[in-house]
């Protein structure tokens, strides 16, 4: 029911609507810089809903966050994964049996999904627009899984994760805009700490293979 | 004042091993765990009998971190001196695994102690990121591999942990407003009054989220590889306290989930995905060549035994599950360590290739099949005791064809288990193989190890009996 959104509310709409049509960018997506690149721009966004709901909200804890976000996660993180992606191969390889129009279609189904578990959750009090929130924040959680299920390069796979966890965020700040400030900035520091981690993997790999890809994982099994 | 000490020293501990060389550190951290464990006695002592800061359910989680990172702690003082991974990288990879090891043990300590629902996802989120870091310390390419694929699934699967978080704030900002920190005490209270849906949601994606943490199948798959990959007190860490500590946010939100709709639901999850765990562990036990990986199996099939338990809902069941938890650490631990010092002299983790270790490590060999036959659900280890309180109260309610089923998976794990542990243990050494063994540390910690695991079979300390029943209370197994 358009009418009765308010301000904010449609804000937070198209926000979470934009989030979702870059989060299926890296589904045609087949460079790595490109990921990076799609990655940086949600970032930017989930900054931007972080702003809006703390500007709603009187939160300036959110309004810090938001900088704090954009600082770390819209410029420092890509940074970082584009150096790391230096002197590796630029192109992501795809499974065979699964080619972009397929994956999109996965991709689809399971946003479906997630409109239709949300629809099933009365969350009204207090949340910021409860139920697009919802459904966009399961849908970029389950199609972050999917990109890192289908993209079987090392790097990619980080920024799958990473964007599953920018759909987190969005669904922290919209759906429990009260959550105590320090679990906010705790959540950011985790995922930097838990990048840095996946760096020094990824370096590894790079070091043992000379290349991102993680089809070389095949020694355990069973 | 001991909750600060529990995390204190360990973390003090990872500190001073980055900085010391590791002939100090390791013994550093043979305190550190002694002294952890110690306070962690303490603790539990106190919460016993009502008193102290924790209730019952943390202070029975915190039990694994001691008796496990206790033995870990001292026996590390052997393991770095055994290690080998090349002249010029020893000291720096036994350096990086004391201030790592100390540094996953804060971690894991840390998460009992908590119990902000958000908290609890940040503390395990920091467990997986140290365990990663441990898993590929020995940089095979078998270790990279299963660090990654840990730290991947692992971290998608905590990422559906959050949403459940966050889906239970969003079902409170009803009753406790839209600005509260999200305290376990405070959903309990206003659990009436919480959202159903919402809440059930939540439930259920904490039990993928964190189930995918605790091992659970069908989110199991990352667990026997960085068992079977990982440094061996990492693997006894992994087993024995992290799948507890996942366990321990999973029974907060069924506490929350219970007195807010019912259990029901949390009992019918338990039972789908205790049940498939079980099924997994026991006959993917029946096939495994490599004898880390075989107790990595074994633990996906206990978590299913506790989830089991507290599916059966009936009070002795569910005492019985938690008791599980205890008796499973100890003897997962034990059975990891002495499975670490086999692999180490027989310089392979291939089964086949490994018989006669009693005769060859008189201790290990030994204590490695008490661990394995506690594991298979022998009497009088404690794992017999807590199987049939699960069983039992699985057969005196309505559930008895579960019990049955439950029952008749044992068995297969059981006959999976001996079978491996006999050929080990059993049979003939090969005869260029050295005998026997001194290393006081090691053998010291295992033997003190395998009194836990004997003992609690044969004797159930009272204030663990009040643990138990108060923390049986606390996730509705009032009958």
């Amino acid at each position: 029911m358009l009418h009765q959104l308010t301000v904010p509310q449609a804000f937070a709409g198209t926000i979470a609507m934009l989030l979702l049509i870059v989060q299926l960018a890296l589904f045609r997506s087949v460079v790595v810089a490109e990921f990076i690149r799609v990655y940086a721009l949600q970032s930017w966004l989930v900054a931007a809903i972080c702003f809006g709901v703390g500007v709603t909200e009187g939160a300036f804890d959110l309004i810090v966050l938001a900088f704090v976000t954009l600082l770390f996660k819209g410029i420092l993180l890509p940074r970082y994964m584009q150096g790391l992606a230096r002197g590796i191969s630029a192109r992501i390889e795809l499974p065979a049996r699964i080619n972009v129009l397929l994956s999109l279609v996965l991709a689809g189904a399971l946003i479906g999904l997630s409109i239709l578990t949300s629809i099933q959750l009365p969350l009204h009090h207090g949340a910021f627009l409860p139920r697009a929130d919802l459904a966009a924040a399961l849908a970029m959680v389950f199609t972050g899984f999917l990109v890192a299920i289908l993209r079987p390069n090392a790097l990619a796979q980080v920024v799958a994760f990473l964007t599953l966890e920018n759909g987190l965020f969005f669904g922290t700040i919209t759906l429990a805009p009260g959550l105590p400030f320090v679990i906010g900035i705790l959540l950011l520091i985790d995922v930097l700490v838990a990048v840095v981690v996946f760096a020094v993997l990824v370096r590894a790999l790079i070091g043992q293979h000379s290349a991102a890809s993680v089809s070389v994982f095949e020694s355990l099994r069973g | 004042m001991l909750p600060a000490a529990v995390i204190a020293i360990p973390f003090t501990a990872a500190l001073l091993s980055m900085l010391l060389p590791s002939r100090v550190s390791r013994v550093l951290t043979g305190f550190a765990g002694a002294a952890t464990a110690v306070c962690i006695g303490s603790m539990a002592l106190a919460a016993s009998k009502g008193g102290g800061r924790l209730d019952a359910v943390s202070a029975l989680f915190l039990l694994p971190v001691g008796i496990v990172y206790g033995a870990v702690g001292v026996y590390s003082t052997w393991y770095v001196r055994a290690e080998s991974i090349g002249s010029d990288g020893d000291e720096r990879y036994r350096r990086e695994f004391l201030a790592l090891t100390n540094a996953f043990a804060c971690a894991e300590v840390v998460v009992p102690l908590l119990t902000n629902m958000a908290g609890l996802w940040v503390a395990l989120e920091v467990t997986t990121i140290l365990a990663a870091l441990l898993v590929r310390l020995q940089g095979t390419d078998a270790s990279l591999e299963a660090a990654w694929k840990y730290i991947l699934i692992a971290s998608c699967g905590l990422a559906i942990g959050l949403v459940g978080v966050v889906v239970l704030y969003a079902a409170g900002v009803g009753p406790l407003g839209s600005r509260y920190s999200p305290e376990w005490a405070q959903y309990m209270a206003m659990a009436g009054r919480l959202d159903p849906n919402a809440v059930r949601l939540a439930f259920l994606l904490a039990l993928i989220g964190f189930g995918t943490k605790m091992g659970l199948a069908p989110m199991h798959t990352w667990l026997p590889d960085a068992h079977g990959a990982g440094p061996t007190p990492t693997s006894a860490m992994l087993s024995g306290i992290l799948l507890s500590d996942a366990l321990y946010v999973i029974v907060r939100f069924a506490a929350i989930t219970n007195d807010a709709v019912g259990s029901g639901m949390t009992r019918t999850l338990f039972f789908v995905v205790g049940l498939l765990s079980l099924f997994v562990g026991a006959f993917f036990l029946l096939r495994q060549r490599d004898i880390k990986r075989m107790l990595a199996y074994s633990s996906i099939e206990h978590m299913g035994i506790v989830a089991c338990g507290l599916a059966f809902g009936a009070p002795l069941a569910i005492l019985g599950a938690f008791l599980h938890v205890v008796n499973h650490s100890a003897a997962k631990g034990l059975a990891f360590l002495s499975a670490g010092r086999i692999a180490a002299r027989y310089q392979t983790r291939e089964i086949e290739k490994i018989s006669g270790a009693v005769a060859v490590l008189p201790f290990s060999g030994t204590l490695f099949a008490f661990a394995g036959l506690a594991l298979a659900g022998m009497p009088p280890f404690g794992i017999f005791r807590s199987e049939i309180m699960i069983l039992a109260g699985g057969f005196s309610g309505r559930s008895w064809p579960i019990a049955a089923l439950v029952l008749a998976l044992l068995v297969v794990a059981f006959a999976g288990i001996v079978r491996w542990v006999m050929e080990v243990t059993g049979g003939d050494a090969p005869k260029t193989m050295q005998r026997g063994e001194r290393d006081i540390g090691a053998i010291g910690s295992m033997l003190l190890i395998s009194l836990v695991v004997l003992g609690l079979g044969v004797y159930l300390p009272e204030p663990l009996e009040h643990l138990l029943a108060r923390a049986a209370f606390i996730l509705g197994g009032r009958g």
